[in-house]
């Protein structure tokens, strides 16, 4: 797969975003698959930050550590970035009589890098156009380089002035004088992209967060309501800032606590609520999820994840929310977690989420973290005919409202543990939605009996979520492949890798990558999370000669619940816990090194210990 | 409980429950708990037009004690679940319920952001000075120096003045009553419910197990209905004056309300003019309108 990555750096709050929103953009309605990826400290000027993008004419779902292309918006860029330079790239920087040190020059005569010094000051002195408009010709040269018709970005810029008709034309000519613009002391410069596929012309370039904001829209949410903390803060921003269209209530709560009840009194009355945090913001929320277990209250909480403990790194991302999710909160109940793993699914597991937890009348976590949050994907359009709202045992049908009694709400012995529900204001019988341990109608009971009995109602619901949740995502060679189809027949596989959320987008460009070409590499991809299913993972893991966790934090988390529900231990890990996502290229190196030492060591498989726990 | 035959009004008896009450001989419960069944079928409200919304504490045990769509819920978070429900649906009355331990202390952000959010609900404050359920342990309220469970020399803390902070959040609805004087209660309970706007209302009820300070003979001896001595409850100073001034005799009715004031959901911009609820706005939403922008 041909892939060409392009990387601006700067201050942060120099304009480096909106240089990259409008190139991605761009190069996406020229018919490239674009994915964008920024670092950034947590402050909002000064500080070193980055947008890069990672162009294909092919599905492309991953970042390099080396880039073709570096453009520095300051002198920091110059010393910190040269590194990533790939052989023969281009460095395009606006600082006047740099001088590169010793160390550099070597690099560039090395790597037969070419320097290209823009002077966009003299452009803009000569233009009498303000400094702000140096994104704007610094965007007209870059998109020059890249052999592209200017008119897709003056279309892109127009937009955007439609009522400002002065600084339209003068935006229009830093374009032209931009995009016209030879350096003279060298030959035109030119970045050989691919043939376009225009079939992306047409596909949106978003984040995962406005992918899951526009899912949880599509889901029938009504009410937000949410705490800021990065990185769940943009799903609040962009819910918010459609609130005139949705006409949601929007609520900005005054701690994570208050979201989580806010949204769960919500819920209770019967409208779909949705509220998102992350890290330490879950753990004011976890007592609520508690709550909800015992009322048997529907809920969807978002926790988008990044490097903890405490505040940890705010902008950077990890996957070390798994075994909070699955287990924090007082006492033994059923709940369930799914991880989003890119824009696709950000989309469409938002009714998901909201259906399993009014079908189950549990809460739904659902895992993002700060790489799919805020990586700008290129997605095709959404089907939004796909989903269908399931509420579940709701009962509102006036005529089997007035056979129900109080003792229905709870009532022990409902099939799966899950008892009819009906909503306050509904004219029937009433309930009480009681915290205490309570018997059918929710008046307190803490008899053995009834204890008892309700435990078993409660943590029943577990096997059957258990049993209906989808299987987890096999890849065979890049490929979607049927579980089924390799479970039993098929030939053995090299490598089984195991993942879930942000590390699947990569590992499957990995997967099509030249090098791997050909290669029986399998990825199991898991996003339904827990309960956790293994029978498919432990009848493949019999299969594989070499089997591999890959996950973004410290511990393999994944991986331990896996060994604790079905005894396999997964020795062979490749782990990151750096803040940073896996990148294509370092993830690329690590299969690599196994599918050799796989194909030397045989008998290398991976043992059970014990017959797990799980049926 | 079955449903009543809708043709009659309302009765008492409608929220009777099963349940039997376990409060302590004398406990102000019993009166706040009947005032509230007054209140809404005066209303003209059945069990199932109500949303009772209770948090943890003595008077939170009375959650199964009525009839009603009711919630019993974790220490201190009653306000913004309640907050919740009622924005969901706006047609329904939401009243919650909450002590004195759980709003002064742990839940206290949640009452300020109540206040200042002026939320339509209804907040009835069970103010016996003290943590009943936990056995008798010091709130925010108790008289300092005050012997304790926990604190058998007295509290050091100084007693918080709620009122004063109350009336520092800019209320819309202020009213006091006392436990012993169910007609007062339900009068008062009455206004609270039909108040456009957060109605914070503090119950001054005596606790006989664990409060000897504040007893139901002491607040009998200096409660006074203060509307009926020609209050009038649009006047905020003497308002707070009558509040915050309780050492002689403590004023009770409904002492302050404006209703020329919006409350939270009134101020969305985004559901002005919209006549459903959340709750009956659930479906699948067509978003291709809002993806545009991002082509």
């Amino acid at each position: 797969m041909p892939r060409i990555s392009l990387k601006i750096v700067g201050a942060s709050g120099q304009g480096i975003n909106s240089i990259g929103a409008i190139i991605a953009k761009g190069l996406k309605r020229s018919g490239y698959c674009v994915f964008g990826y920024r670092e950034y400290p947590s402050l909002i000027k000064g500080g070193h930050a980055s947008y890069q993008m990672d162009i294909s004419n092919q599905r492309i779902r991953s970042t390099e550590t080396k880039v073709n292309v570096l453009v520095a918006l300051n002198h920091h860029g110059l010393e910190l970035n040269m590194e990533e330079l790939k052989q023969g790239g281009i460095v395009l920087h606006v600082t006047p009589g740099w001088q590169f040190p010793e160390q550099h020059q070597k690099l560039i005569a090395e790597r037969g890098l070419r320097v290209i010094y823009f002077p966009v000051d003299d452009i803009l002195n000569r233009l009498g156009a303000r400094a702000i408009l140096s994104n704007v010709l610094l965007t007209a040269f870059v998109w020059s380089m890249l052999d592209q018709d200017i008119e897709v970005i003056k279309s892109l810029v127009g937009a955007t002035f439609v009522k400002k008709k002065a600084l339209l034309e003068l935006n229009m000519r830093c374009l032209d004088e931009g995009y016209s613009y030879v350096d003279p002391e060298q030959d035109p410069i030119s970045v050989a992209l691919p043939p376009p596929d225009m079939g992306f012309a047409n596909h949106f370039l978003l984040t995962g967060s406005q992918a899951m904001g526009l899912g949880a829209i599509h889901a029938g949410v009504r009410l937000y309501a949410g705490y800021p903390m990065t990185p769940s803060s943009p799903l609040l921003s962009f819910i918010a800032g459609l609130e005139n269209k949705t006409h949601m209530v929007v609520k900005q709560a005054e701690d994570e606590i208050t979201a989580a009840q806010i949204v769960s009194g919500a819920m209770y009355m019967g409208t779909r609520a949705l509220t998102a945090t992350s890290g330490v913001g879950f753990d004011l929320m976890s007592e609520t999820l508690s709550l909800n277990a015992m009322i048997e209250n529907p809920t969807v909480f978002v926790l988008a994840q990044r490097p903890g403990p405490a505040t940890g790194l705010p902008t950077w991302t990890a996957q070390g929310g798994l075994l909070q999710a699955a287990n924090c909160s007082a006492g033994e109940f059923a709940r369930c977690v799914i991880a989003v793993s890119n824009s696709q699914d950000a989309f469409d597991l938002m009714p998901v989420a909201f259906n399993l937890a009014e079908q189950y009348q549990i809460s739904v976590i659902v895992l993002t973290d700060k790489q799919i949050a805020e990586a700008l994907y290129t997605q095709q359009p959404y089907d939004l005919e796909k989903a269908q709202i399931d509420r579940g045992r709701l009962v509102v049908d006036p005529e089997k409202l007035k056979f129900l009694k109080s003792s229905d709400r709870f009532n022990p012995h409902a099939e799966h543990g899950v008892s009819l529900r009906w909503l306050p204001g509904s004219e029937a019988a009433t309930y009480c939605a009681q915290a205490d341990e309570h018997d059918s109608m929710g008046a307190v009971d803490e008899s053995c009996l009834n204890t008892k009995l309700q435990m078993e109602k409660r943590l029943r619901k577990f096997h059957g979520l258990k049993t209906g949740l989808p299987a987890p995502d096999l890849y065979i060679g890049g490929r979607r492949a049927k579980t089924t189809d390799w479970m039993d027949a098929g030939d053995e596989i090299e490598l089984l890798a195991i993942g879930w959320g942000s590390t699947g987008g990569v590992f499957q460009d990995v997967m099509c990558s030249d090098e791997l070409r050909g290669r029986k590499i399998a990825y199991l991809h898991y996003t339904y999370l827990w309960p956790l299913r293994t029978e498919e993972l432990r009848r493949l893991a019999m299969r594989s000669k070499r089997i591999v966790l890959v996950e973004q934090n410290y511990q393999g988390q994944l991986g331990m619940l896996i060994r604790m529900e079905c005894g396999l231990d997964i020795w062979d890990k490749i782990l990151k816990y750096d803040g940073r996502p896996f990148f294509y290229d370092e993830l690329l190196v690590s299969v690599m090194a196994r599918c050799a030492s796989s194909s030397k060591n045989e008998g290398n498989a991976p043992g059970f210990e014990y017959t797990g726990t799980s049926t | 409980m079955s449903v009543a035959p809708q043709t009659r009004l309302p009765a008492v008896s409608d929220y009777y429950s099963e349940t039997k009450c376990i409060w302590c001989d004398g406990c102000g419960n019993y009166g706040i708990w009947t005032a509230v069944k007054y209140a809404l079928v005066e209303l003209n409200l059945r069990p199932w037009q109500v949303c009772l919304c209770y948090d943890v504490g003595c008077h939170g045990n009375g959650s199964d004690k009525i009839e009603g769509y009711r919630f019993h819920g974790l220490h201190g978070r009653v306000i913004p679940f309640a907050a919740g429900a009622k924005l969901a649906n706006m047609k329904m009355p939401v009243i919650a319920f909450g002590g004195d331990g759980a709003t002064f202390s742990e839940g206290i952000g949640h009452l300020v952001h109540g206040l200042r959010s002026n939320y339509p609900i209804t907040f009835v404050l069970h103010n016996n000075a003290n943590y009943g359920l936990t056995t008798g342990q010091a709130s925010s309220l108790t008289w300092q120096d005050q012997p304790m469970n926990t604190s058998p020399n007295g509290i050091p803390e100084h007693t918080l003045a709620s009122m004063d902070f109350i009336f520092s959040l800019k209320p819309t609805f202020v009213a006091r009553g006392f436990s012993g004087d169910i007609k007062l209660m339900t009068r008062i309970l009455k206004a609270a419910i039909r108040h456009r706007g957060f109605a914070f209302v503090d119950m001054l009820q005596a606790c006989p197990t664990y409060n000897h300070f504040a007893t139901h003979e002491y607040l009998l001896d200096r409660y006074f209905d203060a509307n009926a001595a020609g209050h009038d409850p649009s006047n905020l100073q003497q308002a707070i004056a009558l509040a915050t001034q309780v050492q002689d005799r403590i004023a009770c009715g409904v002492l302050y309300q404006r209703e020329d004031v919006p409350h939270f959901h009134d101020r969305l911009i985004p559901r002005q003019g919209i006549e459903t609820t959340c709750v009956e706005e659930v479906r699948r939403y067509d978003v291709s309108e809002y993806w545009k922008e991002l082509v």
